[in-house]
């Protein structure tokens, strides 16, 4: 019966993200999850906070990136905190709904705040360069050229799947002139942009981020020339990792779930994401604001202490 | 009718300060600190606060607001009337949710756990009326003002702890707080002082003169040469106009070229600023004329620029003197956010 209903949510996950490709892989997460809260049975908050860890471990065996993570630990920090207040279950359950709602329209418009936050950092004339396809800097992008600010994008190819070529199409469709360059090239293309800007898939508590493999390298080569590298993210990729190095991220979000299950030996893989120390980060535009890379752990310490 | 000559008496007072603003900004008026020029704007949102017609806390803010932004358009490169603005206005709010009763004041800002756990619109349009809300705000407002009063002192200070026995220390042009604060610690110790004269002005000459008479040695040296003599210079300790958000600075133009020979050489780069200097605003460049320093021939042959102001990124700076303490650049952003609002930001 168990299964059943976490079968159920994952049908449901997926059709979120079918439905609406331009949806961060969190808020589908967060939604399903408040769906899987609304229909839980369980008699004791104990109860329903093992049955949404049991679905949240679900959830990251079907789409194991970091967002997902983060969005569902999140989740069981909101569960946490509002059981807190109200000890009486059905009265908790109601509150837990209402709240999920409103937060969920909160998160659904923060990609939108640091588009508006973003896009004045952009000069007329400046040259952008980014990373594989981010739809947080799409956004941004898109804001700037509204504003009507003239400039123009490079963007890596982005290997092994090839999503810089998504990214450039997409601006293109708004006229904005993008050029495709090989992720090799980036320590070539580099002297010649102004800044850069790469969204990512989780922040970490030291001010780092995790983000699509080649973005490390982009950071140190852009240190290296003295670019401002700028990272745009909603407040809900904040999640609660300190890796001091590569090897320290763990082996879940470096690899695609299909790969985890299959595949024997993981040193023969190639892994998906790296991460950026907060020393290469200049600036870390959120729905919170602006911040450096060392604001990034006071938020996190607010959350969860 | 004694509210009409008020109102008068008030914009008049408003206008005056204005174009003060805008002469000093010329060159043509006396040339004042911006300790001053925030003691002033504070003493007139006080007035404002005081005269002014106004039944509830949105009002007044609006009336602060309109005024600020008028202030802060005569002179855009004198931050400390923008500063001072917010934070009054931040006081506003918090003495609003005092009166109110409210316990959430402690954190008005945005964050995770404010997303995840507040229920219900937190929208707050600061309508309601209280008799004491005027009484309140002017006496915040006057602690405010005495705290303006001590900055400098308490600067000055903390200069033992920073400043050793027959240490050769380097500063650039005139800046009232570094010359306090060196002068308090010459009291106790011998130290040497060189200034970069900082041309085309050259303030740095007022600075020597100034430190020269209270018997501390002291060498004047031309911009060109600040890289050639860091090799002997322990500190450096520099004022600055504005600190900004990411905890650069906004410094009169040479402390760049300063900041980076320091950061070769890796000798400490301590600012003294004291906390109204703190602005969120983003960098914009000032230019000034200096066409009369130039001969005639070559006015007419050449362009001459002359910005007012350097940029100095915050790797470069090692400490932040302020009058509650000294801080790392990475930590303003945190000082930021207890002084300011952030629905202030843009006024």
């Amino acid at each position: 019966m168990e299964k059943d209903t976490t079968q159920k949510l994952v049908e449901y996950f997926r059709a979120q993200i079918r439905e609406d490709p331009d949806v961060a892989s969190a808020v589908a997460a967060i939604r399903s999850l408040l769906e899987f809260l609304k229909r839980d049975q369980s008699e004791t908050i104990l109860g329903l906070r093992e049955n949404m860890t049991k679905a949240i471990q679900r959830l990251e065996e079907t789409d194991s990136s970091v967002a997902v993570s983060s969005g569902g630990e999140l989740f069981l920090r909101f569960i946490s905190l509002t059981s807190l207040e109200h000890p009486d279950l059905s009265q908790c359950k109601n509150v837990m709904i209402e709240r999920g709602e409103l937060f969920l329209k909160k998160i659904s418009l923060s990609r939108g705040k640091v588009g508006k936050l973003c896009h004045t950092f952009i000069k007329d004339g400046a040259k952008i360069l980014t990373h594989s396809s981010s739809r947080v800097v799409l956004k941004v992008l898109e804001n700037a050229a509204a504003d009507n600010k003239r400039f123009t994008v490079y963007v890596t190819e982005s290997q092994p799947d090839s999503a810089g070529k998504l990214m450039a199409q997409k601006l293109h469709n708004l006229n904005i002139p993008v050029t495709v360059v090989l992720d090799a090239a980036v320590g070539y293309i580099m002297e010649k942009v102004d800044l850069v800007i790469v969204g990512a898939e989780g922040v970490v508590e030291s001010g780092g981020v995790i983000n699509k493999i080649g973005t490390y390298q982009m950071a140190v080569c852009s240190k290296a020339h003295n670019k401002p590298f700028y990272v745009v993210a909603e407040s809900f990729k904040f999640v609660r990792l300190y890796p001091l190095n590569q090897q320290d991220v763990p082996d879940r979000f470096k690899y695609k779930a299909d790969i985890l299950k299959t595949v024997k030996d993981l040193n023969q893989e190639h892994p998906m994401i790296d991460y950026t120390p907060p020393s290469l980060i200049t600036l870390l535009f959120t729905d919170l604001g602006v911040l450096t890379p060392s604001a990034v752990s006071d938020e996190l310490i607010k959350l969860y202490l | 009718m004694p509210g009409a000559d008020k109102e008068t008496e008030l914009s008049e007072r408003i206008e005056a300060f204005l174009s003060e603003l805008k002469r000093c900004g010329s060159g043509a008026g006396s040339l004042r600190g911006s300790a001053e020029t925030a003691r002033e704007t504070t003493s007139l949102l006080r007035r404002i606060t005081a005269q002014a017609r106004w039944s509830n806390a949105g009002d007044l803010m609006e009336i602060i607001r309109k005024e600020g932004r008028r202030m802060t358009a005569g002179q855009p490169s004198e931050t400390t009337v923008g500063n001072m603005v917010r934070r009054v206005l931040k006081i506003i709010r918090e003495e609003y949710a005092r009166s109110r009763g409210s316990t959430e004041e402690a954190d008005q800002q945005e964050s995770l756990h404010k997303l995840l756990t507040s229920g219900g619109s937190s929208e707050d349009n600061f309508r309601q009326h209280f008799t004491h809300l005027k009484a309140n705000v002017i006496e915040a407002i006057n602690e405010l003002l005495t705290e303006l009063e001590g900055t400098t002192d308490n600067i000055s200070m903390q200069a033992l702890e920073h400043i050793h026995s027959n240490e050769v220390i380097m500063t650039i042009g005139r800046s009232r707080t570094v010359e306090a604060f060196l002068k308090d610690a010459a009291r106790k110790r011998k130290f040497h002082v060189i200034v970069a004269e900082c041309a085309p002005f050259c303030q740095g000459h007022e600075m020597a003169t100034s430190l020269s008479k209270e018997d501390i040695e002291t060498t004047v040296i031309p911009d060109a040469a600040i890289f050639a003599v860091m090799s002997r210079v322990n500190k450096v300790i520099i004022g600055t106009q504005t600190v900004l958000a990411n905890g650069g600075l906004r410094a009169v133009n040479g402390t760049h070229t300063l900041a980076l020979a320091a950061k070769h050489h890796s000798t400490p780069l301590i600012v003294c600023a004291p906390m109204f200097k703190l602005s969120p605003q983003r960098i914009q460049i000032f230019l000034r004329s200096f066409c009369f320093l130039l001969p005639g021939e070559i006015l007419s042959k050449v362009n001459a620029h002359c910005p007012v102001f350097d940029y100095v990124p915050p790797e470069l700076i090692t400490l932040f003197i302020s009058n509650i303490g000294g801080n790392a650049p990475s930590y303003i952003y945190r000082l930021m956010s207890e002084l300011y609002h952030p629905e202030d930001h843009e006024l």
